[in-house]
């Protein structure tokens, strides 16, 4: 098993941090593409941000009401060894029809 | 996650003689639950995406089966900005909400008939907005759901004379509250503060009065237990109450008026209070 780390987007119209609501999944839980991460708050707006990824979550970065920002880690996920070559390439699931998206760094550690 | 069919038009039906040139989108749902449409309508200097895209309330309708209109109100996201102040006005927005629902298909409500009439969620002045809407049409509106709502109208009571001197020269507001709206309406470069200060001008001649026409439908009103600005929710129940409709209110530890918005809480409620 492989894991990815993605850092928080950026989340355009200038902003450079956003602060954690709440989180909506959980260490250990499986997540779909697509499926709504976390609640932030910016200073213009609260949104909710979609999994970059489909996989297993290992780490959540943040409690609620810290302050995270753009570029820091935010999640990492545990995905098998033969699909983690493949980020960055288009998936064969539905493409996201959102316009803030999540790109992968690979976790250093 | 289901996204559904998607269609998109700019609003084309002219009411009272002029075209508002409204956005409109209809969001339909994978799987329809066979339920009535659902009507949002978003809070002041927001937007359709800001409000109800990028916040999960589209998805979260969508995948509870419901069809779901949205509209920028004008001056806001892609709808146009009007010159004229009649555009503004709290009626004039409301007799084109009633055109918008109709051309998607909202039917007046039936007995025993679960997919006619209109459910309307609002947020803010939306909420304003949504209380009018269905104290003025009772034989289309069958439940709403108010975030945010307030039974004062900050918009009325905006300093518009101090807002300009200050954007003319610098002179700083002293109200807070007209100081915070202004810095709003300022921070969206895609709203126009033409628009928004028009918006507010024509609110002005047509303040926020609950009492005047309330609502007898369904009532659920929600807020954040930070609100500030929804200190006066209870007040609203209290009005909604007497006339006799039945009337929930739930208050969401820990968030904002602004916040509130993403709240799991607030979405599940909407959409168990809706689904009936």
């Amino acid at each position: 098993m492989a894991e990815i780390s993605f850092p928080l987007p950026d989340l355009g119209e200038g902003l450079i941090e956003a602060t954690v609501l709440d989180w909506l999944v959980e260490p250990g839980q499986q997540v779909e593409r697509n499926q709504a991460i976390v609640e932030l708050e910016t200073t213009k707006s609260a949104l909710e941000l979609p999994s970059p990824q489909a996989g297993k979550v290992v780490r959540i970065h943040g409690a609620p009401g810290d302050t995270i920002n753009v570029g820091e880690p935010l999640i990492v996920f545990e995905v098998p060894d033969d699909t983690a070559g493949i980020v960055g390439t288009v998936p064969k699931d539905e493409a996201p029809k959102r316009r803030v998206r999540l790109s992968a760094v690979l976790d250093e550690d | 996650m289901m996204t559904g069919r998607h269609t998109m038009e700019q609003h084309r039906h002219t009411v009272e003689g002029t075209d508002p040139g409204l956005f409109v989108e209809v969001h339909e749902p994978a799987t329809d639950a066979g339920l009535r449409p659902v009507l949002l309508i978003h809070g002041f200097s927001s937007s359709t995406k800001l409000n109800w895209v990028d916040s999960g309330w589209i998805t979260t309708l969508q995948d509870a089966g419901r069809r779901v209109i949205t509209v920028d109100l004008p001056g806001h996201g892609r709808s146009h900005s009007p010159e004229d102040l009649d555009s503004y006005t709290p009626s004039r927005i409301r007799a084109d909400l009633l055109q918008i629902a109709t051309d998607a298909g909202a039917r007046p409500l039936r007995d025993g008939d679960p997919s006619t009439g209109l459910d309307v969620i609002g947020y803010s002045l939306g909420s304003r907005l949504a209380w009018e809407f269905g104290a003025t049409q009772p034989d289309l509106v069958h439940r709403i759901v108010l975030g945010g709502p307030s039974s004062a109208d900050p918009l009325a009571a905006f300093d518009l004379a101090a807002a300009q001197r200050h954007l003319a020269d610098g002179t700083p507001i002293e109200d807070a509250s007209t100081a915070g709206l202004l810095k709003m309406a300022q921070m969206l470069p895609s709203n126009n503060l033409f628009a928004m200060l028009s918006l507010i001008e024509a609110i002005k001649g047509e303040p926020f009065d609950p009492a005047e026409a309330a609502p007898h439908t369904p009532l659920l009103l929600v807020a954040g237990e930070k609100d500030e600005r929804a200190a006066t929710m209870p007040e609203l129940a209290s009005i909604a109450g007497k006339r006799g409709g039945m009337v929930e209110t739930l208050v969401i530890p820990g968030r904002t008026h602004t916040n509130v918005i993403t709240s799991r809480a607030f979405k599940e409620a909407a959409v168990q209070f809706l689904g009936v």
